[in-house]
This record gives C-alpha cells, sequence and structure tokens, in this order.
C-alpha cells in the first residue's frame, strides 16, 4: 500500500548566493524509501556530493545543509517535536546529523514542507524566514556578534511578533567552530557535529519558521486513541515522575553507581562528590520549573536558577545528563552553580557542551601531563575544578582566541599541533566521545566506532544493557544488539519522534509502526521500517566510504585500549585491540560490508535515483 | 457551569498537549493554530509557560463589543452564535487576555467552548496545569501561599531511629518589619 497521507510532499530548497527559493515535490517512492527526518537529510546529502563528484568542503558554499522533520512531528503522540539537521559534518569531514527538540520542527512542518534544503552562501549575515508559503531572506548584519538567545531577541522586534520559532546560531557558529551548535527555543540544540558552524559558513545566522497548515493525518481517529493508550502506559510507568522531576539527571546517579560516569577526563569512571552534582541536588536547591518538548509528557527539561553565591541570577533550561557530566565530573567540577553558568554559556555562544567538555579536561589532563606547557595555555594555569578558568576557556574557543583558535577546530587539529595529545583524546572520526564510558562495555566501544557521526551515542546506547546482562553473551550477540540499535534508534530520528519515550518507559516499539499507519495509511510492518532504517545506514556508510572512511577509521581512542579507570566497580578494564578487531569482522560480516569496512557495489546502486 | 478552567503556570511544562487535543476535539484536525487555548513561553527573564484560555468572565468585555450581539453569556459560559457572527474580530482585540484565537481557515473566531463541561485539555495535561475548579475554592492555593511567605519558615534536621527526617515550623513575628 502506498503513502496516503502524512506528508506535504514538498520540498523547499534555498540558494542562498542565488537568494532563490524553490518548491520541488517529493515523489511517492521517495517519500516510501527515506522516510523523513534523518532519512531525507542523508539522501539529498548524499545526491549533493555526487553532483558535486565528492569534492565538498564542509565549511565551504556547496555543502548542503538539510532541516527535515518526520511524518510523525507534530502529530498527537507521545514527544513529537524532533527535527534533524544534516550536513557533511565540520567536524569529521564525514556525513553528520543532529536532531534538535522543542516545537522548532513542528512549526517548520506547518509551513506545508517536510524538508528544507540550503545551500550557497549569503553576501552578508541574513536570516531564512518562511512565513508559511512566502520564503524570504532578509539581510541582518546587526546580528553578527550577538549570542542565540539576543539574536533570537532582535530578529522577533525586526518581524514584530513573537509567535515564530527561531534556530539560531551564536558567535561559535560566526566563527566556525567545529562543533558549533544550532539553538531552538532557547535551549534545545542540535548539539552535535558542528551544524552551527556550518550555518555560519553560510552567513545563516537564523532559521525562522511561522506556519499555520494542518499536519496531513490519514486516520485521525486511530491516531488519537493510540496517542493515548501510549500516553496512559507512560504516566503508569513507575520512573514517569522521577523523570518528570528529574529529566535526564537521574542518570548522573546511575552512571556513577555503574562506573561509567567520565570523570578528570574519562581517567576515573567514578567521581567521588557525584552527590553534589546529581539529579536531587539540583531538584532540592535549583530547579524553579519543568521544561518539555512539543506533545511530551516526560518534560525532561529542567529549568534552573542559582539562587546565591557568585552565579546568582543564571537561568537555564538544564544541564542534562551529557552536559553535567561533561562539564561536571569529567572537569573536576563538583558546583552545580558552575555547571550551570558553563551550560549557560556554551548555549549562549552555541557551541556542543559534549565536545567542550572532552576538549578542555584534555586540556587540563595535557598541562598537568606536561604534554602542554603553560605559553601553550596562553600562561593561564587551569586544573581539575578551576571553575574560573574553565568558563574563561569557554568563551575563548567561542572566540577563537589563543588557545581556543586550535581548540574549536577540534580534536583532529589538537593532534595535529600536539601530537602526544593523541593518548588522552578521545574521538572516534574528529568527533568527541560522549558521557558514557566504553571500557566496561566492549559493545558500546564498537557502537562508538561504528556510528556514522563519530563517537556520539545517539546511534547505539548499549552499554547499561551490556552491564546487566551481557556477561554471557557471545561476539555475535554484541554484535547483534549494535546493529539492533543502530537501526531502531535512527528510525525514531527519521519519523521525527524522540526515542526517551521508547528507551527510558519502554513504550513498546509496535506504537510508532500503529502512528506511522495511522498517520501515512501505508501500510508498512515495523520490519519493513527497521529494513528502511538499515537502508539509511548503509547509504550513511557509503557517504563516508565514499569520502575516504575505511576499516582503519573505524577505531577507538587510544585511552580505550591502553588506560584503565583506576577506581569504581569497572577499575582495571580496557578493551583489548584483538576483541575488538574480531568484533568489527563479525560486524562488517553481518552488514553485508567487506572486511575493509566497504559496502558492495549493490548497495550504491540502491540509491542511484 | 458551576467550575471554572483555571490554569496553574508554575505546573506548565509548555508541552502543549492542551493545544494540540483542543483542535483534534473542534476542529479534527492536528494544528495546534486551531486551538482555543495557546501556551505561551517566555525566557529566560523571566521564565513563564502559561496557558492562555477563555476565562468566560462574569463581565465579559468581549461581548460588551460584539456590534452584532454574536456573543452572550448563559449557563456560565460565553457562547458564540456561529450564525450570527460577522468574523469582524472585535473580540479579539477587545478581550484583555488575548484569548480569542483566529485563523485563516476558519469562518468564526476561535472561543472555548468548555467541550461541554468536560474539557479535552484539562483531561489530557500531563501536568495538572489545567484544572476546573469550583468558584468557591478558587484563589485557595494561592492563600495559602500567602500565609506561608507571610511567616519565616524554619528547618530542623532530627533523626528518628537513625533516618535522618526534617520538619518545617513558622516563626511567627520574628520578619524584619
Amino acid at each position: 500500500m502506498t503513502i496516503k497521507s502524512g506528508y506535504f510532499k514538498k520540498h523547499l530548497h534555498v540558494n542562498l548566493t542565488k537568494r532563490s527559493a524553490k518548491r520541488l515535490e517529493l515523489s511517492d517512492a521517495f517519500i516510501e524509501k527515506y522516510i523523513g527526518g534523518r532519512g531525507f537529510g542523508a539522501k539529498l546529502v548524499w545526491d549533493n556530493l555526487k553532483k558535486h563528484k565528492f569534492k565538498i568542503d564542509p565549511l565551504g558554499p556547496k555543502n548542503l545543509l538539510v532541516i527535515a522533520a518526520g511524518p510523525l512531528t507534530g502529530v498527537y503522540l507521545p514527544s513529537s517535536g524532533k527535527c534533524s539537521f544534516a550536513a557533511i559534518s565540520p567536524a569529521t569531514g564525514l556525513y553528520g546529523d543532529s536532531s534538535a527538540g522543542g516545537s522548532f520542527g513542528v512549526e517548520l512542518r506547518q509551513t506545508g514542507i517536510d524538508v528544507l534544503s540550503i545551500d550557497g552562501r549569503a553576501k552578508e549575515l541574513s536570516i531564512l524566514f518562511m512565513d508559511n508559503e512566502e520564503t524570504e531572506i532578509i539581510s541582518m548584519p546587526e546580528l553578527k556578534g550577538k549570542t542565540c538567545l539576543e539574536a533570537e531577541g532582535i530578529i522577533l522586534e525586526r518581524l514584530g511578533t513573537h509567535c515564530v520559532h527561531v534556530a539560531a546560531i551564536g558567535i561559535a557558529g560566526e566563527n566556525l567552530v567545529r562543533f558549533a551548535c544550532v539553538n531552538t527555543d532557547w535551549s534545545r540544540n542540535a548539539g552535535r557535529t558542528g551544524i552551527g558552524a556550518i550555518m555560519g559558513s553560510k552567513n545563516l545566522k537564523a532559521v525562522v519558521v511561522r506556519g499555520h497548515m494542518d499536519l496531513p493525518v490519514y486516520d485521525i481517529k486511530k491516531q488519537v486513541v493510540e496517542a493515548d493508550k501510549a500516553y496512559k502506559y507512560m504516566e503508569e510507568h513507575k520512573y514517569f515522575k522521577l523523570w518528570q522531576q528529574q529529566g535526564l539527571m537521574n542518570v548522573i546517579e546511575y552512571a556513577n553507581e555503574k562506573g561509567i560516569l567520565p570523570t578528570y577526563n574519562f581517567r576515573d569512571t567514578v567521581f567521588s562528590r557525584h552527590a553534589k552534582i546529581n539529579g536531587t541536588e539540583m531538584v532540592d536547591h535549583y530547579k524553579i520549573g519543568d521544561s518539555a518538548c512539543f506533545a511530551c509528557s516526560m518534560c525532561c527539561g529542567n529549568i534552573c536558577l542559582v539562587k546565591n553565591g557568585k552565579y546568582t541570577g543564571t537561568v537555564t533550561e538544564g544541564p542534562e545528563y551529557e552536559s553535567c557530566a561533561m562539564l561536571g565530573s569529567n572537569l573536576g567540577v563538583d558546583n552545580f552553580a558552575a555547571i550551570l553558568s558553563a551550560n549557560s554559556l556554551c548555549d549562549e555562544l552555541g557551541i556542543d557542551t559534549i565536545s567542550t567538555g572532552n576538549l578542555i579536561g584534555a586540556v587540563i589532563e595535557g598541562y598537568e601531563l606536561g604534554i602542554l606547557s603553560l605559553s601553550d595555555i596562553d600562561n593561564q594555569e587551569i586544573s581539575w575544578g578551576d571553575e574560573d578558568a574553565i568558563l574563561h576557556l569557554i568563551s575563548k574557543i567561542a572566540n577563537r582566541q589563543g588557545i581556543g583558535d586550535i581548540l574549536s577546530d577540534g580534536s583532529r587539529r589538537i593532534i595535529e599541533k600536539w601530537p602526544e595529545m593523541e593518548k588522552i583524546l578521545l574521538h572516534v572520526k574528529g568527533l568527541e566521545q560522549s558521557a558514557y564510558d566504553s571500557r566496561a562495555g566492549i559493545s558500546m566501544g564498537l557502537s562508538y566506532a561504528t556510528s556514522d557521526i563519530g563517537a556520539h551515542h545517539t546511534r547505539a546506547w548499549t552499554i547499561a544493557k551490556e552491564m546487566e546482562e551481557g556477561q554471557n553473551w557471545s561476539d555475535e550477540e554484541k554484535v547483534d544488539i549494535v546493529i539492533y540499535h543502530q537501526t531502531l534508534r535512527p528510525l525514531f530520528d527519521m519519523l521525527g519522534v524522540c526515542r526517551l519515550p521508547w528507551i527510558e518507559l519502554g513504550l513498546n516499539e509496535r506504537h510508532y509502526e500503529n502512528f506511522y499507519r495511522y498517520v501515512t495509511g501505508r501500510n508498512a510492518s515495523l520490519e519493513e521500517l527497521l529494513d528502511c532504517s538499515k537502508d539509511i545506514y548503509d547509504l550513511t556508510r557509503l557517504i563516508n566510504t565514499s569520502l575516504g572512511t575505511s576499516r582503519k577509521d573505524d577505531t577507538l581512542p587510544y585511552k580505550v585500549y591502553a588506560r584503565p579507570a583506576l577506581t569504581g566497580p569497572n577499575a582495571g578494564k580496557v578493551i583489548n585491540r584483538d576483541d575488538f578487531q574480531k568484533l568489527l569482522s563479525i560486524y562488517y560480516k553481518k552488514r553485508g560490508w567487506d572486511n575493509n569496512g566497504l559496502p558492495p557495489d549493490s548497495v550504491k546502486k540502491k540509491f542511484e535515483n | 457551569m458551576s467550575k471554572k478552567l483555571t490554569v496553574i503556570p508554575e505546573q506548565c511544562s509548555g508541552c502543549k498537549i492542551c493545544e494540540i487535543v483542543c483542535s483534534i476535539k473542534h476542529f479534527g484536525v492536528n494544528n495546534p493554530k486551531k486551538a482555543a487555548i495557546r501556551v505561551i513561553v517566555t525566557y529566560p527573564h523571566p521564565v513563564m509557560r502559561m496557558p492562555v484560555v477563555c476565562g468566560h468572565c462574569k463581565v465579559p468585555t468581549c461581548v460588551e463589543v460584539c456590534p452584532v450581539d454574536a456573543l452572550c453569556r448563559s449557563d456560565g459560559l460565553v457562547k458564540l452564535d456561529k450564525n450570527t457572527c460577522i468574523s469582524c474580530y472585535k473580540c479579539i482585540e477587545a478581550c484583555p487576555f488575548g484569548a480569542i484565537y483566529a485563523h485563516e481557515d476558519c469562518e468564526h473566531p476561535i472561543q472555548c467552548d468548555m467541550c461541554g463541561g468536560d474539557p479535552e485539555c484539562v483531561k489530557k495535561c500531563p501536568k495538572g496545569a489545567l484544572r476546573l475548579i469550583p468558584e468557591a475554592a478558587l484563589g485557595e492555593s494561592k492563600r495559602l501561599n500567602n500565609v506561608l511567605s507571610y511567616t519565616q519558615m524554619k528547618e530542623i534536621e532530627f533523626y528518628e531511629k537513625g533516618e535522618k527526617k526534617i520538619i518545617h515550623y513558622a516563626e511567627i513575628g520574628k520578619e524584619e518589619l
């Protein structure tokens, strides 16, 4: 059965050089094969790569930025506010995508399109304003040097409305920091892979959307019944209240207990002062309100305010687990107010908290070990838990000052300059590692090494399962679970919904099969959707291998092989190189790729049209 | 209708479920822009998330300004007679809360009808930020908060069977005058 509804079947392409905007039709075949969100992103990025003969500078005008919500985005069902941003990443030089929550994606769809793509470069700093079916490129050089929030304020004033959604970049994006993010709805960021720098390179300060259109749904009655069932299931879950109260911050305690919490630049995996930065501390002393993405009952966002001390008045949405761990325990900071302040600063400047936390951690450790001299770090001492120095370094990164200029180009540039840093920097393919240690779970290592965007946990998060029940897993099982996650989790990004109801509250994935069916009228089973998702993984692999990736790049940071955590339940553990290579071979085989990690020609044929 | 649809902004997370269920109930579509309730979000100073919805005022300005008497108040609700309404939107301008809405697809203003006494938004709000409260009980939580803020709260830690506990008590009259 074919697509009957669920899409506008429209693709808006904007060329900033020519200042042109074209509405193109999307064919049913395209929609069925790529579904939406990340699927559309990967396909359009691939087509653009082919068009330019695989020669694209991520920060050049030819790089195509694709912003796409999914068929379920904005529809009444749990957490349907997601939107994907995809392009060739300036952090890795390979395929990159990142998704943002909030309501930006919903409003984007309501302008009557399924996907927006942008290339070219505006002459001066501009914004793209999509007002229902009208598209306008407005020059706003006055936005130069403004933070994400300041820019949003100026834009609202200029447009004379507060009923729009803004996806803006900060100073870091303008300065082409390779891990700059795109900020929507105050603090819902498309954080990873440097999408913000791509917007900066295009002189595009913000994309502003205002849409009024009905979202197409095939069978609204069934959709509502199914959604009510899903919401009810979530509400009755034993951890539902905990999620409303603490959001992702409850993971700090869990990660510390299991020994996977990054501490002192992953030198350790338990943090003795974890109680000062965990969810309970936040709720007791800082939290002043909840914040949720569109149609989400879990409201994992926490609005926090510092009420006393030197950071008084800092108010931000967050931090969530990753930010708190990377800017907290990973830097030895045990003052929650300082973490909030750092998080807020990162949001305002528009840089990714995960990469930032990693790089600053490496600088502190590098200086401690003598790899970096005092003059390397601009004669400003820095040590674990030194809040002032850390905050200062964050600004230096975004403004490209001193050592910040080198850090802002990411891990690869740092290693180029100081080869010894290879031993303490945690990155895969140039993207810094997320806040889950992998030394205790080789499946998590495999997940980082084979993730299409670099060392990020979004594709497969297997560490918890492996530690809880993985003692007797065979190698085959370890690979299977990584591939299963890498297939199911991206499906959420394709449908345009958040995966937290599924992964955290155990909402059955069959609900999404039904949602897709009721929204689009297409009778596809979950298995068929997963096949589509698997194809997209092949496609992103194809993009990466076409750009030179092979087995040698699917590797792990030096520390993971050679430097065990010092204390905690996983003290002494590392991943054995031979074990890992064995696993990798099984992985390629199960994927149907050759032993060097290259997909066969049959894969290429699939994506020719 | 003796109960009032009441908003408790401190509880609101800004998820907009109220908007989407309202549009589904009244127009049969997924479109938050066709709802009679809208969540207004402001940040960072001040941080607010607050649904704005018709309060069915006892002295409704919208009724007063309607040039064709399409709006009237009966059974405790402000009601819109769509046959009389000329969609001049005077009511939207007159409402002091901005709680009446319009959409280009809709012939008439969009105004809350309380879903016949069982509002969808109240039922589906995951945070309890929207409630139906009898008029006689309106303001009770504010009164309690006011009383509590008038006194100075003290905190005492103590141990009961080895377990740490905290009690709060009010020290009345100790605040600086």
